[in-house]
């Protein structure tokens, strides 16, 4: 019977099928593609931004696609092994973890995979960079993998605010080529390099796209990351930190060479960025104490070399580029998977303390099997590795031999060292006097299949030349012909005779051979040399997290939380926008205090000076009381000039909502308690001058600053109007409405009116809840807990007023009286507010202020014993389904949603002269139900609680 | 008569906002509702016609624009339905303090 470990195992043999299948595929396409075929397949994505995710499938795109799935496949195969601890062990805690964290690698892995393929086979830029992102994001979930771990979560952070900043810049830069260019096709893009290059924005689109590259590819100076990205399980770091993500912005740079190369700019700064990313990595390599660093500065120093041929732009260094890409991912990947191994079986991958792993009783195996890669690194025939750096020591040197090809051969001898050293430190026999306390042994033959396949592979097509057409010549040759936009020769011969390239390869390796002889040495000395220190860049990056936090504090201190402070930013800011732009001008040759020959303007005059003075008593007054009527009286005076507009539907709204609201204030207020009120006026009456003069000036500013807004605004609008006299030609015809106001808001804006009533339906139950919940939680006053416990006898409360009052009969008549009343007028309101002044709205408020005397009258609980169906709640709730199935029910007879449809006429009901029963009568219907529910609440609500 | 409902938007819109900046909470509601009203003032003011009579169907003459109109309308019941509500919250916020002083309630942050 399997165990849950044997499983793993399984699962990763079984998803390993998916990526062999799709390797196969794309092997299958070699023949066609290096015919000079070029497959293509496209979505229409947003049409109307003329975006389509469109795929493409060249000789560049092959390699990368074949080294994806391949890669992928034994990456899957292998952490099938690597997540399975095994079961004798030593410390069983120092292992990773086992199999249900292993799907999520599964998971990250095969997402990866799909992202990474999406990236080289995008047809087009957008398409492109949006499966860029993916491929940080997912890397820096596979960095984080151990997120217990708050190294690993460092390390991936920075991975992603690295590769995810060039990510950033990458997009601006693709979309400026796309601008450019004409298309965000990649084809199209080609096809006009000479236009990109004459563009005054190249420079900028170089340079945005080269930093999108640069921070995914780990050129100097954003290359720290990678060496932090190796806490990720090391399938993970030889798949995406050294075979294939990192290559995305090599492969980014190939794609975009035709289009953006060539010239100095694009020569001076990817060979300045490679050739140092070169050393660097190279030397900073030679001197670390973990394994997998040492792989990572190595991974670096190719990726500068990589980075480096394609800024040479010759068609030697884009051979050189497409051998070295497919050489490094094999050796690469395969060193990472043996780390792996190492690290498994070991418990350690420092190399200190490894040493002795290839003696018989430990792992000979694994040894034997790490010579291939081992060499294939270090260059030596006849390995592809040699190849690798035969052909860019041919594209190198092609001319002459440059303090560049200096560096170069300089690096691989380096490049050697490491691989000596990686190889010798590991495995080779320990000093008499070393320790071993490790007892490391061979592991499964299955987790071996991962390196021994990629080992083989870098033995098997360095002799591709000997096949007639050998698949590797072809698929090297498609690819470079790919980066360099036309036809390149290749020979993958492992010998040409003597030349000056072999000569230099002999060069490196001697002075490798030395380098790695005095390894030991050379490490004491480099670590200390202080260029080589990591402090330096990453002090800039905790530099740069740090701006970001006093950022964050900076605009957290700024919202004070004091309305002052933010009205006095917002008119700043305003008065600031309006004189940058200079949008005012002070009218010339206007009669400023002209008032039109107009019937009615001096009245208007009248009601506008009634609104602000009234406004300013509210100011001034000394009692709370005087200041809301005095607003009441403001409003009455808006109301006012909206008659004479002349509108007598909306003054009317405007009158009742005046009148409710200063009755709810006066409720509102009313609870209070008086000392409060007083104590906050006294305040007031103490505070300084120059808080008087600040906020006047504030005020002040604000005033103007709406002055000319207004002015402007008044004296420069059109004086007819566009969308009017639509409504008003068909709103009989259409709707039956000869109110055009009315039909607006109930008929052509009808969607808006329903989210109004909404709106104002959630207000009154929002404000119940608010203060019930309030009562509930400090619910202090002693009078009311009494009123809000349902123990109290109902008969104590009868007949009390607001405030305890008993009112007068008269008044309690009254109350009476006008409830039926207001009931009448609110109906006829509604049948006739199609045609006359008058709607639902007005109608519900109507109601709800008789109800609101009846709670002045008699109090709350009386008013509620006395009218059984005032449910707050209920009525809301019916408005709205009113709403709906009014709505609704024109879609029976194939009428769109909210379409006007008249009920009367179609059940030929018998009804009275101006009276309809449309779809908008019961949305009026619905209107005045929600509006009496809710305003009603609100009274209550504020003379209960 | 421009320049003279602009002067009077503005003043009421100056007065709305130096409500707005008291200490006392109660009189700082109140300069919502003013600038509210200011607001609805400015959007009746920009119709396109000097109306002489309402609009309607039937009605004969220049007709008052509908459109603002019916905007004001939507935003006179929204501005009241948010009043209230915003009333409701300032006064459980000074029945919780005790005050009717902004200046006073500081630990509503955070």
């Amino acid at each position: 019977m399997p165990s849950h470990t044997d499983k793993n195992r399984y699962w990763g043999w079984a998803l390993a099928m998916g990526p062999i299948a799709a390797w196969m595929w794309f092997a299958a396409q070699l023949p066609a593609i290096s015919a000079g075929d070029k497959l293509k397949f496209g979505l229409n994505w947003l049409p109307s931004l003329g975006l389509q995710a469109s795929f493409a499938l060249d000789g560049l795109g092959l390699l990368f696609a074949l080294l994806i799935t391949g890669i992928g496949a034994l990456v899957l195969i292998y952490a099938g092994y690597y997540f399975t601890p095994h079961t004798s062990h030593v410390h069983p805690t120092s292992h990773p973890p086992a199999s249900p964290a292993g799907f999520r690698f599964y998971a990250y892995i095969l997402l990866f995979m799909l992202c990474m393929l999406g990236v080289v086979t995008a047809g087009d830029v957008i398409t492109l960079f949006v499966f860029w992102e993916g491929t940080s994001i997912v890397s820096f979930l596979l960095v984080a993998y151990k997120y217990k771990d708050a190294e690993a979560r460092r390390g991936a952070t920075k991975a992603l605010v690295i590769t995810g900043g060039g990510g950033v810049a990458l997009l601006a830069g693709l979309l400026l080529l796309a601008n450019v260019a004409g298309s965000t096709q990649l084809s199209e893009i080609m096809a006009q390099a000479a236009k990109i290059k004459a563009s005054p924005l190249y420079p900028v689109i170089v340079g945005l796209v080269a930093m999108g590259a640069f921070t995914k590819s780990a050129q100097f100076p954003a290359h720290h990351w990678l060496p932090n990205a190796m806490s990720a399980p090391t399938p993970a770091s030889a798949y995406l930190h050294s075979a294939t993500m990192v290559k995305a912005g090599i492969y980014l740079m190939a794609r975009l060479s035709p289009a953006l190369g060539g010239t100095e700019l694009w020569f001076g700064l990817l060979v300045g960025a490679g050739f140092i990313t070169m050393l660097l990595g190279a030397v900073k390599g030679l001197f670390q104490q973990d394994l997998k660093a040492v792989l990572a500065y190595s991974t670096i120093s190719q990726l500068g070399v990589l980075m480096m041929l394609i800024g040479w732009g010759t068609s030697a260094s884009m051979k050189a580029l497409a051998v070295g890409t497919l050489a490094h991912a094999l050796y690469k990947g395969a060193m990472f998977l043996m780390a792996g191994i190492v690290d498994h079986s070991a418990h350690t991958r420092d190399l200190p303390d490894l040493r002795g792993l290839g003696l018989r009783q430990t792992m000979p195996r694994t040894f034997a099997i790490t010579i291939l890669p081992a060499l294939s690194m270090a260059g030596l025939p006849p390995l592809f590795g040699f190849l690798g750096k035969e052909t860019l020591l041919a594209a190198v040197a092609e001319h002459s031999v440059t303090p560049l090809g200096v560096g170069v051969v300089l690096a691989g001898a380096l490049t050697l060292a490491q691989a000596a050293m990686l190889l010798l430190d590991t495995f080779s026999r320990p000093k008499a006097n070393a320790k071993n306390t490790l007892h490391p042994h061979d592991p499964q033959l299955g987790f071996l299949l991962g390196p021994a396949v990629l080992g083989g592979l870098s033995l098997l097509i360095a002799f591709d030349w000997l096949l007639p057409a050998g698949p590797i010549t072809s698929l090297v040759a498609s690819a470079a012909k790919a980066a360099y936009g036309d036809k390149v020769k290749v020979n993958l011969a492992l010998y040409q005779g003597i030349n000056l390239p072999l000569m230099l390869s002999a060069v490196a390796i001697v002075v490798g051979f030395g380098i790695a002889q005095y390894r030991h040495w050379l490490r004491r000395r480099l670590a200390k040399v202080w260029l080589l220190q990591p402090v330096r860049l990453d002090a800039a990056y905790r530099a740069f997290l740090q701006l970001l936090g006093d950022g964050g504090r900076l605009a957290t201190n700024l919202q004070s939380g004091s309305i002052r402070t933010y009205l006095a930013y917002m008119f700043l800011g305003f008065g600031l926008l309006t004189l940058w732009f200079g949008a005012w001008q002070w009218p010339r040759n206007v009669n400023l205090f002209l008032i039109e020959d107009q019937p009615l303007q001096l009245l208007r005059v009248f009601s506008v000076l009634l609104a602000v003075a009234a406004a300013l008593a509210s100011v001034i007054a000394r009692r709370d009381l005087t200041a809301i009527i005095a607003l009441g009286a403001s409003g009455l005076g808006v109301a006012l000039v909206i008659a004479l507009e002349p509108s007598p539907d909306v003054a009317l709204v405007q009158v009742i909502v005046d009148i409710l609201t200063t009755l709810i204030l006066v409720l509102a207020m009313g609870r209070l308690p008086a000392q409060m009120r007083d104590t906050a006026y006294k305040i007031e009456r103490q505070e300084t001058w120059w808080v008087r003069v600040r906020n006047f000036a504030i005020a002040g500013g604000a005033g103007l600053f709406m002055f000319m807004l207004c002015f402007n605004a008044l004296s420069s609008r059109p004086r007819t109007s566009i969308v009017t006299p639509y409504y008003e030609q068909q709103s009989k015809p259409l709707t039956g409405a000869a109110d055009i106001v009315g039909a607006i808001v109930v008929d052509f804006r009808g969607f808006d009116t329903m989210i109004e009533i909404t709106v104002f339906g959630v207000a009154g139950s929002a404000i119940y809840s608010l203060l019930r919940y309030a009562a509930k939680k400090h619910g202090d006053d002693d009078d009311e807990v009494r009123e809000l416990s349902d123990a109290a006898p109902i008969m104590t409360l009868t007949s009390r007023g607001i405030g305890g009052l008993v009112p007068s009969a008269m008044v309690q008549m009254a109350a009476k009286l006008v409830l039926p009343l207001s009931i009448v007028v609110a109906f006829v309101h509604m049948i006739y507010g199609h045609g006359r002044p008058g709607d639902g709205f007005t109608a519900g408020v109507i109601v709800a202020i008789a109800i609101g005397l009846m709670n002045l009258a008699f109090g709350h609980a009386e008013t509620f014993r006395r009218l059984p169906w005032l449910r707050p709640g209920y009525l809301i709730g019916s408005g709205w389904l009113i709403v709906m199935i009014g709505s609704l029910l024109p879609m029976l007879w194939g009428q769109p949603f909210f379409s006007p449809f008249d009920f009367g006429v179609w059940l030929n009901l018998p009804l009275p002269y101006d009276a309809s029963l449309s779809a908008s009568f019961l949305f009026e219907i619905a209107i005045c139900f929600t509006v009496i529910g809710s305003a009603s609440w609100m009274l209550q609500t504020l003379s209960k609680f | 008569m421009d320049f003279i409902i602009s002067l009077a938007i503005a003043s009421l819109f100056a007065i709305g906002i130096y409500q707005l900046l008291r200490r006392n909470v109660i009189r700082s509601a109140l300069g919502l509702v003013i600038i509210s009203n200011a607001i609805n003032l400015f959007l009746l003011a920009i119709g396109a016609y000097d109306g002489t009579v309402q609009s309607y169907a039937k009605a004969i003459g220049v007709r008052s624009d509908a459109l603002p109109l019916a905007l004001i309308l939507t935003a006179i019941v929204i501005s009241m339905g948010g009043f209230a509500f915003t009333l409701a919250m300032l006064y459980i916020v000074m029945r919780r303090y005790k005050t009717a002083d902004i200046d006073a309630i500081t630990e509503l942050k955070n």
